[in-house]
């Protein structure tokens, strides 16, 4: 029954990343190279550029992940109890889901920049002259418009995770604990969170997993200087100097190999975590 | 039920790899010659050409950052084409050429060469001169056109492409110069010099920022300012020269450095692309903006993007000016239909439509000496945006392009010393 859905998965994905693995050791007859060579990597790891790329997408990826679980964890909490408008908060918590990421970055432009939304607001309401004097929250060092975004789709998209993970085990444990003169924060550190932890371990793997390769974000939302890992290899990809291919493709097998990785190892988290 | 899928997947891998197979061995497969035989018998008169055309549709790849060209080309080129020839022109919009470039080397590694999906490309400078050095064009059509006799062929910022010989291998479609854009209302006198917007860039922090090559608006700035700084473009003329390169470039990076900490966000980033620029200078984060196209500050006047009050201006020393032409792939198979619609691009009433600053503004590229009487008093009667500077005053002060390989050096250059400095 996987057989079809496999055969697609490997022949298209498998297939793609197999050819930039090829190009990558150098292959690329169309500019008449033909020959086996590690090249492409030794200029990558040697480039101090890639470091400084590396450390940006790593903090892009562990800042966006670390804000949205406590946020997924604390709108989870919130929402699971029975109150009057629960439907419709949890309606308005899932309503970004369905909404790209791309669509998410340019309204984080119209907001934030420093002649955005509430830019024009401050300057109404006389408190900044200038659009200098805003603060830089986009296109700035610390890629903080970026976490926003990814921030702003993956705390909805964990909260909900954690919601049916909640929804599923039931209050009765916190319930007994309660009777045994548990106070709040023991219920939850001692009760709520140990069920909590598989659905936050996967879903912020998953969530660091997807940051750390996406692309339209910082390639709207960031600093032209040091850019996110994705962006550095799309340039590459699409520099005019066919010579750059094979970095570009050396790049992207880095980046896979990476999101491998940390696939390897959620895979091996969640076995031991299993209940 | 197993053994089934497992066969069905095997045949699968088997079929592909036999696909691919087939694609590498054209004599093997029929189709393959057909598709050959037809791009081989492009006849040599020009009516049998039209004749070939009828009917062909012709996928024209361009860039697609104007609202205003894309417009023109689907709205009065196409409706032309096909009233006049029959041919069905759908327009593609990309945002680099190298999404077209990276097209036709795939289709050409696939060994797709009778039936590419690309016929005719908008193209210039660099990606030309990867596309020949690719081998990805079909050559030497254009002087066979018939509007080509209103083209100055001894002109040599149109028989060569950054300095690259055409050859044939690409039909003129355009005039670009460079020029800078600014709000009268904010600043009474532009600096007419590269040294006066030093001095202004410098008295007035935060206000001023260039797209980051190898964005081609921000890239031209750079030379421009490299221009300056060398002491004149006579060192920088013909082949690339790495000994004059580290000679003289250090100077241009010494003066981008030296404005640097005076640029938006202190220069420690750059707008991506001209698009982010336009935006900063639209919302009053900067008040520069600069662009090739001397009648674009009136077009976005005339749509409401810009203030009223803008306007352009060229260095009294000069600015770069340059050729845009069309070309199409080696692999396309309508050759005929691109040749017509390239034909088109050139006629008088296609030129003259592009020049209406309401439709682009793009300079054209006829020669009025060469024009019958009618069409040079159409051409002299142009008119000229808000913003447009006149063609005497562009005419005026026009610098010569670089050949590409010194672009792709800069380009790198002002990324390894500036950018990341």
């Amino acid at each position: 029954m996987l057989a079809p859905a496999l055969a697609v998965v490997i022949l298209l994905f498998g297939g793609g990343l197999v050819l930039a693995l090829v190009q990558s050791v150098g292959y690329l007859p169309v500019v008449g190279e033909a020959g086996f060579t590690l090249a492409a990597y030794r200029t990558i790891f040697t480039d101090p550029v890639f470091y400084r790329s590396l450390l940006l997408t790593t903090w892009i990826a562990f800042a966006s992940t670390a804000l949205s679980t406590v946020l997924a964890v604390g709108g989870a909490l919130v929402l699971r109890p029975h109150f009057r408008a629960k439907r419709f908060f949890t309606f308005l918590f899932q309503l970004n889901i369905p909404i790209p990421h791309l669509v998410g970055a340019v309204g984080i432009l119209f907001l934030f920049s420093q002649s955005g939304f509430l830019a024009r607001l401050a300057y109404l309401a006389g408190f900044i002259q200038t659009p200098a004097q805003f603060p830089a929250l986009v296109y700035d060092r610390y890629a903080l418009g970026i976490i926003l975004e990814y921030v702003w789709k993956s705390s909805c998209f964990m909260g909900i995770i954690l919601l049916a993970n909640l929804q599923s085990v039931g209050d009765e444990y916190e319930n007994a604990a309660r009777t045994l003169g548990a106070n709040r924060w023991q219920r939850f550190r001692y009760v709520t969170l140990p069920f909590l932890t598989p659905g936050i371990v996967s879903s912020s793997i998953l969530v660091f997993a997807f940051t750390f390769g996406a692309f339209e974000v910082p390639l709207l939302l960031g600093q032209r200087f040091p850019s996110a890992l994705p962006v550095l290899a799309y340039r590459l990809y699409a520099d005019v100097d066919l010579q750059a291919r094979p970095e570009a493709m050396a790049l992207s097998v880095i980046i896979s190999a990476v999101i491998a990785g940390l696939i390897f190892v959620y895979m091996h988290v969640t076995r031991n975590l299993r209940l | 039920m197993k053994k089934y899928t497992l066969l069905l997947f095997l045949l699968l891998l088997v079929g592909c790899a036999g696909g691919n197979a087939a694609a590498n061995h054209p004599d093997s497969s029929n189709e393959m010659e057909d598709a050959a035989a037809a791009s081989d018998a492009i006849p040599t008169s020009w009516d049998d050409i039209l004749a070939q055309a009828k009917g062909q549709e012709v996928n024209f790849y361009m860039w697609g950052g104007s609202d205003l060209i894309n417009s023109w080309v689907t709205g009065y080129v196409a409706e032309a084409v096909k009233a006049q020839y029959d041919i069905t022109l759908n327009m593609i919009p990309i945002t680099d050429a190298t999404e077209y470039i990276n097209k036709v080397l795939g289709e050409k590694q696939a060994g797709k060469d009778g039936d590419g999906t690309v016929d005719l490309v908008w193209v210039n400078g660099e990606n030309f001169r990867t596309m020949r050095q690719g081998d990805l064009l079909y050559g030497n059509w254009a002087g066979d056109l018939p509007n080509m006799a209103y083209v100055n062929a001894a002109d040599p910022s149109v028989a060569n492409d950054f300095g690259f010989p055409v050859d044939g291998y690409e039909s003129p479609y355009g005039k670009a110069q460079f020029v800078m854009i600014y709000d009268s209302a904010r600043i009474a006198e532009p600096p007419k010099t590269i040294a006066a917007l030093v001095a202004w860039i410098k008295a007035n922090p935060g206000l001023f920022t260039y797209p980051a090559p190898p964005d081609f608006t921000g890239s031209a700035f750079v030379r421009h300012v490299c221009y300056e700084a060398v002491g004149g473009y006579d060192k920088l003329l013909g082949e690339f020269n790495q000994a004059v390169f580290e000679a003289e470039i250090p100077a241009c990076w010494a003066l981008l450095n030296e404005i640097e900490p005076f640029l938006w966000r202190e220069g420690q980033t750059y707008p991506e692309s001209h698009a982010r620029q336009q935006e900063l200078f639209a919302n009053g984060e900067v008040w520069f903006d600069m662009a090739y196209n001397p009648a674009e500050a009136s077009s976005l006047i005339a749509n409401g993007r810009y203030p009223e009050t803008t306007r352009t201006f060229v260095f009294d020393t000069g600015t770069i000016a340059n050729t845009h032409y069309v070309a199409i792939p080696y692999n396309s198979p309508h050759k005929a239909a691109a040749m017509v619609v390239a034909n088109f691009l050139l006629s008088p009433e296609a030129q003259l439509s592009k020049a209406q600053p309401e439709n682009w503004g793009d300079l054209p590229v006829l020669d009025p000496a060469l024009l019958p009487a009618e069409w040079q008093a159409q051409f002299a009667a142009l008119p000229r945006g808000l913003a447009t500077l006149s063609t005497e005053e562009l005419a005026a002060a026009r610098l010569p392009e670089l050949q590409a390989s010194w672009l792709t050096a800069i380009e790198q250059g002002w990324e390894g010393e500036v950018l990341q400095k």
